[in-house]
């Protein structure tokens, strides 16, 4: 039977996909690009914002629809509200939490037969099953770059995020498992691999002197980086500033395997504004790990997330974030516009900014970034720096890449051969967010 | 998520209210809070936990808010129903001993006092001092728990209490030790407000803990 998944929304849902590709594959079903096609369809939902929920409506009322004519089966599963899922339990054949997914198929065997209160799983905000999903192998959806899920849920509680509700209580994954299977990877020839999590820092944080602590992971990955003897980045993403330790810091140093791109979430340069979104961290915490950061890794790049117009946010009160902006030099920022996102305390309140003037808040920031990023890149022009060749540019002719810092570099090249190796490039111009080479060592083919 | 019997309801005003409920073992710090919510239902809100570490039993100070989907069922538990408990959360712990200086001033508005309820009865050698903001002398929950000499009441919306007006307009006449620990604790615009007057006063940031209430 041929099977269609639908995933919606971060790199967490990305790399659940994988599982549970990989489960559907292994029972037997086959996949197909064509919806109409599927016998099974599932849906891998987002809670992050309502536009994300409202296209899981408008799929399953078509599937349903379908259903006159054929057979269908469908499931839902992913990050979903305690309110959504009420409805979810009648729209839906089935649906499940991720820890539940080795039951899947069994689930679906099922349809028809049993009952649709075994069908269909309740919430527990506990996770305590969910080594059985770590423990299904991933069918990766590439064959150089890798996501590792390392920990589930939150206990962060930031008044702008669902998170705590649809994905439950921090659970981090045993390391031995985590540094399995980055030793696979390597061993297949992967290049880029991203350990990810909510807060991918507090990592172990929930079981205490029964598991390593986040430095200490990075750093048995960085020790087996040194045994493998292959050339491979390990990122991770998203830490939060209040877990991040100068020990992490510190690590990420010492192994030439750690990418020294540091992705650090500020959300805004405001106390008062960090005070109402719950973030548990400050300015002066946050200057305190940026000092850090460009004392001990002086070439590590800096991104970062900021959301514009968070209730309540005054002119004032933003000019404190471009003033961070100014002074950290970000090299990225995924700058959002706040949107209350139903199931997070923030939803209850008045959402008081204008659009137009979270707008205009966004641009200025894009600005702000591409001002600071310009010099940046120039200083890179005329230096040979190492890259990871990802796939073909939009430009004809050119092939696209990012440097361990992950700054995108297109290079002339049509060896699509090269997808997925590491090169050397010398820099040749800079725009505020990309750069030009050529590379040091020309392919015959290129 | 588990299943706790509620052993008491205790109504402090028409409108607040303490509720007691078996600890089954949950392990906390004082100052984190706890997810409730009536038994199976969707909803749930954060409560942070009003009794001490030492107490076999878990409390938590509860305002009815208008329309709220949570706190207008909580008023309605008696003695033997089940409530949804999960936690403990939060970093607002509080543990006197990893001070170099145990010198400490509490700030909280309404029902922002719960933390603070929980510090005391959990240490109460403490040295402190509390000043708590409220619109009339009957929202001065529980102050019978506190040391009297150590409490100030701040009623902004009649006459009675230790100050005729908000918590930050007492601050402002206050003196304060800049070596002092200062734990903030109620809605935000407080919190704020109570932030800057602090910091003016020459308390470094790093001595000012918070935990807003939304």
């Amino acid at each position: 039977m041929k099977y269609h998944v639908v995933t919606l929304g971060c790199q967490m849902n990305m790399s659940d996909s994988e599982r549970v590709i990989s489960v559907l594959e292994e029972a037997g079903y086959q996949w197909t690009d064509n919806e109409e096609e599927a016998g099974v369809i599932g849906i891998l939902a987002c809670s992050v914002r309502q536009k994300a929920i409202d296209k899981v409506y408008s799929r399953i009322h078509k599937w349903n629809k379908w259903k006159n004519n054929k057979n269908l089966v469908t499931f839902i599963s992913g990050c979903i509200l305690p309110d959504d899922h009420e409805k979810f339990l009648k729209l839906f054949d089935i649906t499940f939490q991720m820890k539940d997914l080795p039951e899947l198929p069994k689930m679906i065997s099922s349809y028809g037969i049993t009952t649709p209160t075994h069908l269909n799983v309740g919430i527990d905000p506990h996770n305590e099953n969910i080594e059985d999903f770590w423990n299904v192998q991933p069918h990766y959806q590439s064959n150089f770059e890798a996501f590792i899920p390392i920990q589930n849920g939150c206990d962060k509680f930031c008044t702008y995020c669902a998170v705590p509700y649809t994905r439950g209580r921090e659970v981090s994954r045993p390391s031995k498992d985590i540094i399995a299977e980055v030793a696979l990877l390597v061993a297949q020839g992967y290049k880029s691999i991203t350990l990810l999590g909510q807060n991918v820092n507090s990592y172990g944080l929930d079981k205490k002197g029964e598991e390593l602590t986040f430095p200490q992971l990075l750093r048995e990955i960085g020790e087996l980086g040194k045994r493998m003897k292959k050339e491979f980045w390990l990122y991770f993403t998203s830490p939060h500033p209040r877990d991040m330790t100068d020990e992490v810091i510190e690590v990420i140093a010492e192994y030439p395997v750690l990418g020294k791109q540091i992705h650090l979430p500020m959300q805004s340069g405001d106390d008062k504004v960090l005070m109402r979104m719950n973030r548990k961290h400050n300015m002066e915490k946050y200057r305190h790990i940026v000092e850090t950061i460009r004392r001990i890794i002086p070439q590590a790049t800096l991104f970062t997330d900021v959301i514009v117009g968070f209730t309540g946010e005054t002119e004032e009160q933003f000019e404190n974030t471009r003033k961070a902006f100014d002074e950290f030099k970000f090299n990225m920022s995924y700058t959002a516009i706040y949107s209350p996102r139903p199931g997070a305390t923030s939803h209850r309140w008045v959402d008081d900014v204008p659009l137009e003037e979270k707008k205009r808040r966004l641009h200025q920031l894009t600005e702000d970034l591409r001002k600071h990023n310009l010099p940046y890149n120039e200083s890179l022009v005329g230096q040979t720096v190492r890259i990871l060749v990802r796939g073909e540019d939009r430009k004809e002719g050119f092939l696209t890449s990012y440097t361990e810092g992950k700054l995108t570099i297109r290079f002339a090249c049509t060896d699509k051969s090269m997808i997925g190796q590491f090169a050397d490039v010398k820099i040749t111009s800079a725009s505020d967010f990309s750069l030009e080479g050529e590379l040091v060592e020309v392919a015959a083919s290129c | 998520m588990k299943k706790h019997k509620v052993t008491q309801v205790r109504h402090l005003t028409d409108s607040t209210f303490v509720i007691r409920f078996e600890r089954n073992g949950m392990e906390f710090q004082t100052g984190q809070f706890v997810l409730l919510g009536t038994k199976g239902a969707v909803d749930r809100r954060e409560y942070s936990i009003y009794s001490g570490e030492n107490d076999d039993y878990l409390e938590v100070l509860v305002r009815e808010v208008d329309g709220g989907k949570v706190s207008s069922k909580l008023k309605k538990l008696k003695a033997g129903d089940l409530v949804d408990v999960d936690g403990p959360f939060g970093f607002f712990k509080f543990d006197p001993q990893s001070f170099q200086v145990q010198q400490f001033l509490f700030i909280a508005t309404g029902t922002g006092i719960s933390p603070f309820h929980g510090f005391v009865k959990t240490h109460p050698q403490l040295n402190y001092k509390m000043i708590h903001g409220v619109r009339k002398v009957e929202e001065a929950y529980d102050h019978d728990d506190f040391n009297k000499e150590r409490v100030t009441l701040c009623t902004s919306g009649e006459k009675g209490g230790d100050f005729d007006g908000r918590v930050t307009e007492f601050l402002k006449t206050e003196t304060i030790d800049e070596n002092t620990n200062c734990f903030l604790c109620g809605n935000s615009e407080m919190i704020y407000e109570v932030f800057d007057i602090l910091s003016e006063k020459g308390i470094p940031t790093s001595n000012i803990y918070t935990e807003v209430y939304f």
